[in-house]
């Protein structure tokens, strides 16, 4: 997907052997993709298959520990932060991690979803612990998650509006001031503008006080 | 007997078998309650001294790490994260690194592994400690709080000898750790290292604390009112823990021998002996005896790296202003509290496009609804204060 | 109106009053974030906090005259925050602890996190710190007991009638 140095074809065992296995995990849950960018395992399935692949994954594969369940909302207009390098497919990636108990091996499972009436069947009958985590990514993505058992409010006040992780939420602090210790900063009156990053970004240079050559003691 | 004492028996007997009316009774503990480690809020269904349901209200710290992530730097967040599981701030810090280390492919240099990994094991000695300090004084015992505070001192005067913070470090750098505080780029190389005997210092400490930890084995272990209060109390069964991802000492008392210090590869602690302690029954006494076990290990892990620790240089290269390339990266690490990890959705920026926060506390206490069901009153404290949970490290 | 309000108190009484007053503040057990571990600290072996007569004993606010806010205040807390010190006796005393409960500190731009503890109820010291030091703590403190020490009963009441209800 990426060109990075983990994208190259797989020269040492560790990355092979990672390959295989997630070759076997998409195999096995019917997957429409995987990769092992980075040593993380992703396996792309469609939505209609979240429960089912997930339970495949439990009871066949050992994928017994829940980890995380979570969400990336993948959007080109965003109100706070920078946007995606590239244009992206408008959607709410659903990511659930599980792992096993024995190698230390963790299988993201992604699924995308449409941004406006998100929704995905819930993990609660496969995996107990999603029930938090579902909970959590209802609030901030305002995905629902049929068949729930109580999918309310965990973080916010009930009163709060709005999904804050999502990319058409704003931070309104910031909209009332950039950064609030430039409150008394001003220039001065001889002294030039501060250089862009640009400038020097490139460089392979050290933050000031490091050394390259440190002696021990 | 006589025909009083015949009649009282009988008496006392009957009253006995009647079943006493007790309705239902809604109990609401917290937010603010000595027992709960912070804000957390408990509402429990009692019928008299029994609690039939638990609903844990949570969100009272939640600050919204993941949404300032993403207008934040990279070194700016390692700041910020520190501040998620606030009493081992420093191991907060590792999987952030890792992670974006990762992305951008940079290998750390052998000797800043190696302080990553000394301080590492001293957060855990604290955070450990902690747990050490508050446990016992939620079941009535207020000496331990002492003796724990004391030793907890003695390993943050290491840590901040060498960064210069007492437990909010922000002491790793992408791509190695932080030259020793108050040596500027004016000073010589040679200081911008591990303090003066410090090497000599952290072993003498280690070898105090485990004497302390065998006091803390006669003064509390073998206590008569501390077993009563937590054997067999809040008995989880692997595969339950498993299902609610409860990672981390709690875990590995109820006998799964997983730690991911053994599974990957963030910090060199393949080049370390030491044991994966695991508990055999699962209950509060086995998460206390779990932890006491770790401080040893940590100990141990320590002297060993002291010994170890190989000369070079703290930083490796890195670009003056951190850009990391695009990619999604997932590292995890053995935190004191459990499984803590970073997912980072990277788009070639100054900061992430997104960042998921696992940590481990939030897991780890959704699982006390199915213990606290039908225990008694008093246990509900015996058994999350056996969790060891921040609520930092549960809100973010 | 008392004779309290009419006259003063004379100086010798009052320094008596507020000298026994400022060496006697039970500290409410009320830790929200980060900077209540650097409290258990400063009232930990090493710090020792009692030997400012500071006395960290009371879990309920009812029978506390000083609360250390001490950590981050969401917009969840703060109701229970301003509650909790309404059910505080008079006279009370608040010290913000560390930057969260100041100004927002790190999470200044959050979209959960009240600015500043000081939108809800009024602070006496604020100590400044990400989280402080135990030492900065005790500073604070000091910097309350000299206030105590300084304070008027008459203004004190005075201003307390003043306050809407």
């Amino acid at each position: 997907m990426t060109n990075s140095p983990s994208d190259l074809p797989a020269t040492d065992e560790a990355s092979v052997q990672m390959d295989t296995y997630a070759a076997a995990v998409a195999d096995a849950v019917g997957a429409l993709s995987w990769s092992t960018n980075f040593a993380t395992v992703k396996v792309v399935v469609a939505p209609d298959e979240w429960v089912n692949s997930l339970r495949t994954a439990k009871t066949d594969l050992g994928l017994v520990f829940f980890s995380f369940l979570s969400a990336i909302h993948w959007a080109n207009d965003v109100e706070v932060g920078d946007p995606p390098a590239e244009t992206v497919d408008e959607r709410i990636e659903v990511l659930a991690a599980v792992g096993d108990l024995t190698d230390g091996r963790l299988v993201h499972f992604s699924t995308a979803l449409p941004v406006d009436g998100a929704a995905l069947a819930t993990l609660t009958t496969v995996y107990a612990g999603a029930n938090w985590h579902e909970r959590e990514a209802a609030e901030m993505f305002n995905i629902d998650f049929v068949g729930h058992p109580q999918l309310e409010k965990l973080y916010l006040p009930s009163e709060f509006e709005g999904h804050p992780l999502r990319k058409s939420f704003p931070l309104l602090s910031r909209e009332v001031k950039p950064w609030p210790g430039m409150v008394d900063v001003e220039g001065m009156p001889d002294s030039t503008e501060p250089a862009e990053e640009g400038d020097s970004s490139d460089a392979e240079t050290l933050p000031s006080g490091v050394s390259t050559e440190n002696p021990g003691r | 007997m006589t025909l009083e004492q015949d009649a009282l028996k009988h008496f006392s007997e009957v009253s006995v078998a009647l079943e006493l009316q007790t309705p239902d009774m809604t109990l609401n503990i917290g937010p603010q309650h000595p027992s709960t480690h912070g804000v957390l809020r408990i509402v429990a269904q009692v019928d008299g001294e029994r609690v039939t349901d638990v609903k844990p209200v949570i969100g009272y710290m939640h600050r919204g790490y993941e949404k300032i992530a993403e207008v934040r730097t990279y070194p700016q967040i390692t700041a910020l994260v520190n501040r998620i599981d606030w009493v081992s701030g420093f191991a907060n810090e590792i999987p952030f690194m890792a992670a974006t280390e990762k992305l951008m492919d940079i290998e750390v240099p052998e000797r800043a592994r190696y302080i990553r990994m000394i301080l590492t094991e001293m957060a855990r000695i604290s955070s450990h400690l902690m747990f050490m300090a508050s446990y016992p004084l939620e079941l009535g015992a207020t000496t331990p709080l002492m003796f724990a505070l004391r030793e907890r001192e003695r390993v943050l005067d290491l840590i901040e000898s060498v960064t210069g913070g007492r437990f909010h470090p922000n002491f790793n750098r992408i791509g190695g750790v932080k030259p020793n505080a108050g040596a500027g780029p004016s000073q010589k190389k040679a200081v911008q290292d591990l303090p003066k005997g410090f090497l000599q210092a952290a072993r003498d400490a280690m070898d105090e604390l485990l004497s302390t930890c065998d006091q803390f084995d006669e003064l509390v272990t073998g206590n008569e009112i501390f077993l009563a209060r937590c054997k067999g109390v809040g008995i989880m069964s692997a595969a339950l823990a498993a299902d609610f991802g409860v990672s981390g000492p709690n875990l590995r008392a109820s006998g799964v021998a997983f730690d991911l210090r053994t599974h990957t590869d963030y910090l060199p602690y393949d080049q370390v002996n030491f044991d994966v302690v695991t508990g055999t029954v699962g209950d509060s006494f086995d998460r206390w005896q779990v932890r006491l076990e770790e401080i040893r290990q940590a100990a141990y892990i320590v002297q060993q790296a002291v010994d170890q620790i190989p000369s070079g240089p703290l930083q490796a290269k890195v670009p003056k202003i951190i850009k990391v390339p695009k990619g999604e990266v997932y590292v995890r690490a053995e935190n004191p509290k459990g499984e803590m990890g970073y997912y980072i959705v990277s788009e070639g920026g100054q900061g992430p496009y997104r960042l998921k926060i696992r940590s481990a506390s939030y897991s780890n206490i959704s699982v006390i609804p199915q213990l606290l069901e039908g225990v008694l009153v008093p246990d509900i404290i015996a058994i999350m204060g056996s969790f060891d949970f921040v609520l930092g490290d549960v809100d973010r | 109106m008392g004779v309290v309000e009419k006259f003063g108190i004379p100086k010798p009484i009052s320094s008596l009053l507020n000298w026994s007053r400022k060496y006697s503040l039970w500290m409410f057990q009320f830790g929200l974030a980060c900077c209540a571990v650097e409290m258990i600290a400063a009232a930990g072996p090493r710090y020792d906090m009692m030997r400012f007569g500071i006395i960290p004993f009371p879990a309920s606010p009812r029978q506390a005259d000083l609360m250390i806010v001490a950590g981050t205040v969401t917009d969840k807390m703060a109701p229970s925050v301003r509650r909790l010190y309404d059910q505080m006796p008079d006279p009370k005393y608040v010290i913000s602890m560390g930057s969260c409960a100041n100004c927002g500190g790190p999470y200044w731009d959050s979209y959960s996190v009240t600015k500043g503890v000081d939108q809800i109820i009024p602070v006496d010291v604020y100590i400044p710190g990400c989280p402080p030091r135990p030492e900065a703590l005790m500073d604070g403190i000091v910097l309350l007991q000299k206030k105590i020490q300084a304070e008027d009963m008459r203004e004190k009441w005075m201003e307390r009638d003043q306050q809407p209800v």
